[in-house]
């Protein structure tokens, strides 16, 4: 599955302009060009990048059919010389009338894959169950690096999502996320408090599951709130590999080896004892006992 | 409620470069009284554009509060920030003296809104943004004047109780003597806000930070050793002045209506 052992990783930590895509687009491109002159294998955006986040009435507005857009078809040819990842509302001929918060993996000139965010934050802050339809699956798929899992935001702080993606063989898993900062008692950090719920979930997630965790996070305000950046590479054994800055904008390429996926493997065989069938099983009864309650 | 200064002064000067930049703007403007909020104000909107950016309005009645204008200038000097002096007393007197009052809360009000219309008048004048300096604290119980001194494009202070604010402005290094200023509202000389409010901002802020921030009901902030009495005025306050904090209601009439479900950003395009 490992054609490469190294694979160089992009994280452009960018503040996208809220509901312009064509903006977006050219600064999607210039950083495709910069990961490129810097000979990156793949370069990761942030959630919603094409469109910014607090969208409101303007998601079905800017949303895109991966078919029928111009912007996608250029994100696609970009993808020819370098793999990309990116977040972007989404329409689709299948489910008219409604949008999805959606991310691409694209590859070669072609789409790896597409997740749909399925745990839409709506409450507090967030209202994202307003103006979105939810995605219903968790699914790897390979690349030319790693068998991968694509999530947003949310999505990774709910471990079931990335337990499916165990389940399902991942050896990297891309989060890619906007989420604001919130919290300022804390006086030993930089960042805000919720930035280190992300990282104790990266470090978590990428040890117990023997995996990279690539979590790319946005900055820049939108309505007053402050997306926290420290966007972070965690490795297979749980180490910090990398850590953006908080709250400024980044582009960052950091080397990852692949070997080490097989090597905490070898080290914390989580993966070889895992039972998911055990699991499903024992959820699927959960679930019977719930509904007779 | 303590806060880490340092982040907050660097979220809240990316704030203000940011979204005044956003708007199209490149510099602000704002009322500076001398007192605490207008005070760390300037010295964030100082430090995010660079001080020729800033351009701080001091508008005194009469000589209701002379140490405030005297700590305004002195701020204005040390920043190197640009500064004018409009003594608002002829047009509120003229006023008054057509619709003569004794009540001080209508007279306070028309000053806030006299002040509100020459910093908007000034914004378009010199092209600069006009920062708000409300607290957490005032903006909750609602000691402010609506369309007046709560009036602005964009507020830095809105998310700082005051207490955290001077907290705020010992890390800035503010003036000292500004640091231990009794906060007032201007609205006769002499008057302060926790006379008037009847409450420390101290115990103010630990009341209002139990029921906002940490989400407890009365009763636990009631157990927790407050005043029963001052635990259920705050929360009036607070009921009351909801609509301080809001667009007014548009009435619906159609399938889609401002502020029901005509919904935008602010920063929309930006």
């Amino acid at each position: 599955m490992c054609y490469f052992q190294i694979m160089k990783v992009a994280l452009a930590q960018i503040s996208p302009i809220l509901g312009n895509l064509e903006k977006n687009l050219t600064l999607h491109l210039d950083l495709i060009q910069k990961a490129l002159d810097n000979k990156a294998d793949l370069v990761i955006f942030p959630e919603l990048s094409l469109t910014g986040y607090s969208l409101k009435d303007l998601a079905a507005e800017v949303a895109i059919n991966t078919r029928k857009s111009p912007i996608f078809s250029r994100l696609l040819e970009a993808s020819e010389k370098i793999d990309l990842v990116f977040g972007f509302v989404e329409e689709r001929d299948s489910r008219p009338g409604l949008v999805f918060n959606s991310a691409a993996y694209l590859s070669q000139g072609r789409v790896s894959s597409i997740h749909r965010k399925v745990f839409l934050p709506t409450s507090g802050m967030f209202e994202e169950g307003r103006f979105f339809a939810a995605g219903n699956r968790f699914k790897a798929f390979n690349t030319r690096f790693a068998r991968t899992g694509l999530l947003i935001c949310r999505d990774f702080l709910h471990y079931c999502s990335c337990y499916c993606l165990m389940a399902d063989e991942v050896g990297m898993i891309i989060d890619i996320s906007a989420a604001p900062g919130r919290g300022v008692a804390n006086q030993e950090t930089q960042g805000f408090e919720t930035s280190q719920m992300w990282e104790l979930m990266g470090e978590s997630i990428s040890f117990f599951s023997s995996a990279w965790v690539i979590y790319c996070n946005r900055v820049g305000f939108e309505d007053g709130a402050a997306f926290a950046g420290g966007s972070f590479i965690y490795s297979p054994f749980g180490k910090l590999i990398t850590k953006l800055s908080y709250l400024e904008e980044e582009f960052s390429i950091q080397e990852i080896d692949l070997e080490e996926i097989k090597k905490a493997r070898r080290s914390w065989p989580f993966k070889r004892d895992d039972r998911p069938e055990v699991i499903l099983q024992s959820l699927k009864n959960i679930i019977e006992k719930q509904n007779e309650d | 409620m303590k806060i880490n200064a340092a982040l907050v002064t660097k979220v809240l000067t990316k704030f203000i470069r940011e979204e005044s930049h956003k708007a199209g703007f490149k510099r602000v403007i704002f009322g500076l009284s001398g007192g605490l909020d207008s005070t760390v104000c300037a010295y964030l909107a100082a430090q995010a554009l660079g001080p020729e950016q800033v351009i701080a309005l001091i508008l005194p009645y009469k000589d209701f509060d002379p140490e405030g204008v005297a700590e305004a200038e002195k701020v204005a000097a040390i920043l190197k920030i640009k500064w004018q002096k409009i003594d608002i007393s002829p047009q509120i007197d003229a006023y008054f003296s057509v619709f003569p009052t004794d009540n001080v809360i209508l007279k306070g009000n028309k000053m806030a809104r006299e002040r509100m219309s020459i910093l908007y008048d000034f914004s378009a004048r010199e092209k600069a943004l006009i920062l708000g300096t409300s607290n957490k604290t005032e903006l909750l119980i609602g000691y402010g004047t609506i369309h007046g001194d709560m009036a602005c494009g964009i507020n830095p202070m809105g998310d700082l109780y005051k207490t955290q604010i001077r907290e705020l402005g010992r890390f800035l290094n503010i003036p000292e003597e500004i640091l231990n200023r009794k906060p007032t509202a201007g609205l006769w000389p002499g008057q302060t806000d926790e006379e008037e409010i009847g409450i420390s901002y101290e115990e103010l802020d630990q009341i209002l930070y139990r029921l906002v921030d940490l989400r407890q009901n009365p009763e636990e902030v009631i157990k927790a050793g407050f005043n029963q009495a001052k635990v259920r005025r705050i929360i009036e306050m607070i009921k009351k002045s909801e609509f301080k904090r809001k667009m007014p209601p548009i009435a619906k009439i159609s399938s889609r209506t401002i502020g029901h479900d005509f919904l935008y950003p602010y920063d929309w395009d930006k």
